[in-house]
């Protein structure tokens, strides 16, 4: 007799939970009880409109945060929610310029301390308020105050009294002034000439103080801006979806609603873009697709590429016998077929590095030389130099980092053609970075790219002396050095770029203590659809879809 | 008496929780990797991450930070995540539904399908069926869940345009993952319900019921059966854990926002407070999975009884 009731309650547990699913499934996104999804005042719902208008994008990581001040990496919501003071703006290819952002206009006194912007009147934000001068001092305030715990300091650190606020000697910025509610004064504690392309990276976003100290801790999910976008919804780990701004003082974009997806598979993403759930394709997530979208007819003509502000180079410790040689430096110059690298690992989508500083960069020196492949003039020098049957060097690289490691393969193979045995050494990421800020670390392949459209943040980022050891370069030259702090005060930005250039030659063609490599291009796959598709300035993944048109 | 049990199985918990989490934490101290320098990436800043650890207390012995984290933890205070700052009670109260609603919708592929193809293999024994059976068992262990969802996706989702590629929105984005996700627990419920099926076939008693003249489908049902799928819920029990580990790859390639997804980042972070909530969590999904199951055999067998 007991035999029906323990199969039924069997069948009676699968019910269950085929009921628990059904009704997990009928509302996936959390409910309002969870308190991920973030509702910024529930904005009409623009896709019951007929033809609503939607941009599609999608990245590998969820953002995480909206909070600017957090995160050194995830800027697709920054750029769209936030404006800046200062705006970079791509002008045409390889160039941007610095441009009115919030503030319309600005003075910089004479000795390049003081900086006066003037805001724009009437702002709006998100909420309604409209921007003053409070706005501003609060948000650059808030990144330096210790209680936030921010990751970007280093873009308003220079600001006068940044540093006491930041260990906590101080309850507010010394060189923040409020003149009136239009008018804001910074003062830097030394002159430094890219304070304002700094203010324009994503780091200088402006916050609603209202609003950000009513959200509290919640902000980095209820974010409050003046920009072309506002945050409609977010579901962590799927889909963040940002609705037009109809009071954007720029004018309202040019489409409905803007929506991130986050896939963390690139093949997967690479199907639902041609399947037409995405809209773009990045293909930095999936550079091994590149040269099938290249062929296939569908989309050869639907991709679009801009370049990446940024550098490929190998790194060389002076203090590692034989590279205190300048001869031996100079034979790694032609030691690495740069063109090779670019075609075999980047399936052809860069060009050759001539030096420091990369194409679209202020500053960039077109008029460089370059170094061709000649591994016979590689050997000369190396005989030259004392070592015609070569010597050993290592490379290094983290242990979790495969295409690092096939770069270093192929370079590897290019030096042992000259007869140089380089040795791949892999260690843990704590390992690489520790043995590197004591100076200690051999060769290694890298990239830099650009954070701010100037060549102080190449250059001195490389060889400021502090920089020279932590970065184990421990290239000292004292006149580089001198005119390395010299460049951050000048104000004529003209002869700065010049003596930037000059600083350059300096240390690749005289010195040769940095091997360029190449800079890659940035490619994306757009639908039809997408209309005024341009990559940012700077290349990067995360940009600024304020432009955009999309078609019907 | 059971009420006791359950109540003496749940203070059991605590050790089991106190061990892994303290493994875990050891575990992160070992491995390399600093948070902030990894959450900064290229654009790292030595004076930054010195600043911001120090502010985080990420300096302080390790020792002292787990007993602070477990103190904080019993009285239900599970930190903030390093890199959304949020509260990791609030991060995985948000993914837990999706990983909930995959986990089920497996099981009922893995029951679904395991069980009647293992009773059909076990009443015809050596036939084309059961070879058929046996050959699917085969692939559906063997084959790694993040080749099958490719496969998946390209045919079904892409080619063919029978269900969403990736997301989670509706029931029908559950199916392809699901099935995914349930097939190799399908297989080996229907390994194991035929083998065991097949023993209790030769057993005294139904040898007994059919003497009494049953009708061999009723032999099967009430008695056969009943009596098969005591080891298969044994099993069931232990695939709650394969499950949830194979959620982890599965909400990757099918973009489902779950708790495996949270695991992952935490663990690429080494952002510890999030990453020590979602293990806390997942022994305690496992542990009440194998509660569950002891509680069935009562059901099914009444001569089992908990003292």
């Amino acid at each position: 007799m007991v035999t029906r009731p323990s199969l039924f309650r069997l069948m009676a547990l699968v019910a269950v939970i085929a009921l628990a699913l059904s009704s997990c499934t009928s509302a996936p996104a959390p409910a309002p009880a969870a308190p991920a999804a973030t509702s910024v005042p529930a904005a009409p719902p623009a896709a019951a409109k007929t033809g609503a208008k939607t941009l599609t994008v999608a990245q590998d990581t969820d953002p995480g945060t909206a909070d600017v001040q957090l995160t050194t990496e995830e800027y697709f919501l920054p750029l769209n929610l936030y404006d800046r003071l200062v705006e970079a703006v791509t002008t045409g290819p390889l160039k941007s310029e610095l441009q009115p952002g919030l503030a319309e206009k600005w003075d910089v006194s004479a000795d390049g301390l003081k900086y006066t912007f003037y805001l724009r009147k009437g702002v709006k934000f998100h909420s309604g308020d409209v921007l003053t001068a409070d706005d501003v001092i609060f948000t650059f305030d808030r990144m330096l105050d210790p209680a936030t715990k921010a990751l970007n300091t280093d873009f308003l650190d220079m600001i006068a009294g940044a540093k006491e606020r930041m260990d906590g000697k101080a309850t507010s910025v010394s060189g923040l002034k409020k003149i009136d509610d239009n008018t804001v004064e910074i003062t830097l504690a030394a002159p430094f000439a890219p304070f304002l392309a700094n203010l324009a990276t994503p780091a200088g976003s402006i916050y609603s103080k209202a609003a950000t100290t009513k959200a509290g801790k919640d902000f980095g999910t209820k974010p409050v801006g003046t920009g072309p976008f506002k945050l409609e919804s977010w579901t962590p780990d799927s889909e963040l979806v940002l609705s037009a701004f109809d009071d954007y003082f720029r004018g309202r974009p040019k489409f409905d609603k803007l929506i991130m997806k986050v896939v963390p598979e690139p093949q997967t993403m690479a199907l639902m873009f041609k399947k037409g759930d995405l809209d773009v394709f990045d293909l930095d997530f999936a550079r091994s697709q590149i040269p099938e979208f290249k062929k296939d007819a569908q989309w050869k003509d639907r991709i679009v590429s801009g370049p990446r502000v940024g550098t490929y180079y190998m790194s060389i410790n002076q203090a590692i016998k034989p590279f205190d040689n300048p001869k031996v430096r100079e034979a790694l110059m032609y030691a690495i077929d740069r063109q090779t690298l670019i075609d075999k690992l980047y399936y052809g989508t860069g060009i050759p590095a001539k030096g420091i500083l990369a194409p679209g960069l202020a500053g960039y020196n077109d008029a460089l030389p370059g170094f061709k492949y000649d591994p016979e003039k590689a050997k000369a020098l190396l005989k030259e130099a004392g070592f015609a049957n070569g010597f050993e060097m290592t490379l290094n690289q983290t242990t979790d980092s495969p295409t690092t490691l096939k770069m270093n393969e192929a370079v590897q193979a290019m030096l042992a053609q000259v007869g140089i045995k380089a040795e791949i050494k892999q260690m843990d990421s704590a390992a690489w970075s520790g043995t590197r800020k004591e100076g200690k670390l051999g060769s290694y392949t890298s990239s830099w790219s650009a954070d701010y459209n100037d060549p102080d943040n190449f250059i001195y980022t490389f060889f400021a002396p502090r920089n020279s050891v932590s970065r184990s370069w421990n290239y000292q030259n004292k006149a580089v050095q001198d005119q390395l702090e010299k460049a951050r005060s000048m104000t004529d930005m003209a002869a700065r770029y010049k003596l930037y250039q000059e600083i350059e030659k300096t240390i690749v063609y005289e010195d040769f203590a940095f091997v360029p490599l190449f800079h890659l291009e940035h490619l994306f796959v757009v639908q039809p659809k997408v209309k005024n598709f341009k990559p940012s300035w700077n290349g990067w993944s995360n940009m600024p879809y304020y432009g955009i048109e999309i078609s019907d | 008496m059971m009420l006791k049990y359950v109540f003496r199985r749940f203070l059991q918990f605590i050790p089991v929780i106190i061990g892994t989490t303290f493994l875990t934490f050891v575990l992160l101290q070992v491995v390399p990797g600093d948070p902030i320098a990894l959450m900064m990436k290229e654009h790292i800043s030595p004076d930054v991450v010195e600043r911001v650890r120090k502010e985080m207390h990420l300096d302080d012995p390790w020792l002292q930070r787990y007993v602070r984290y477990m103190w904080d933890a019993a009285h239900g205070d599970f930190g903030e995540s390093y890199k959304t700052r949020r509260q990791v009670a609030d991060m995985l109260a948000t993914a837990f539904p999706a990983t909930l609603a995959l986990t089920a919708a497996s099981l009922l592929v893995a029951w679904g399908v395991g069980i009647p193809a293992g009773i059909v293999a076990a009443i015809r024994p050596y036939t084309p069926a059961d070879h058929a059976l046996t050959t699917f068992a085969l692939l559906g262990v063997s084959v790694p869940i993040f080749w099958l969802g490719l496969i998946f996706q390209l045919v079904f989702g892409y080619k063919l345009n029978l269900f969403p590629i990736s997301g989670f929105k509706g029931v029908e984005y559950l199916v392809m993952p699901a099935i995914c996700l349930g097939l190799g627990s399908a297989a080996v419920i229907a390994r194991l319900t035929r083998s065991s099926l097949l023993e209790v076939m030769n057993a005294d008693y139904i040898r007994t019921a059919r003497a009494k003249g049953l009708r061999d489908r009723i032999v099967l049902v009430r008695h056969a059966l009943k009596n098969s799928l005591l080891p298969v819920v044994t099993v069931m029990a232990i695939q709650v854990a394969d499950l949830l580990s194979g959620a982890v790859i599965t909400e990757s390639v099918f973009g489902i926002p779950g708790i495996g997804r949270v695991s992952v980042g935490a663990i690429q972070r080494r952002d510890f407070p999030l990453l020590m909530g979602s293990v806390i969590m997942t022994v305690v999904l496992v542990v009440v999975g194998n509660l569950l199951a002891d509680l069935s055999y009562a059901y099914l067998d009444p001569r089992i009884r908990y003292e």
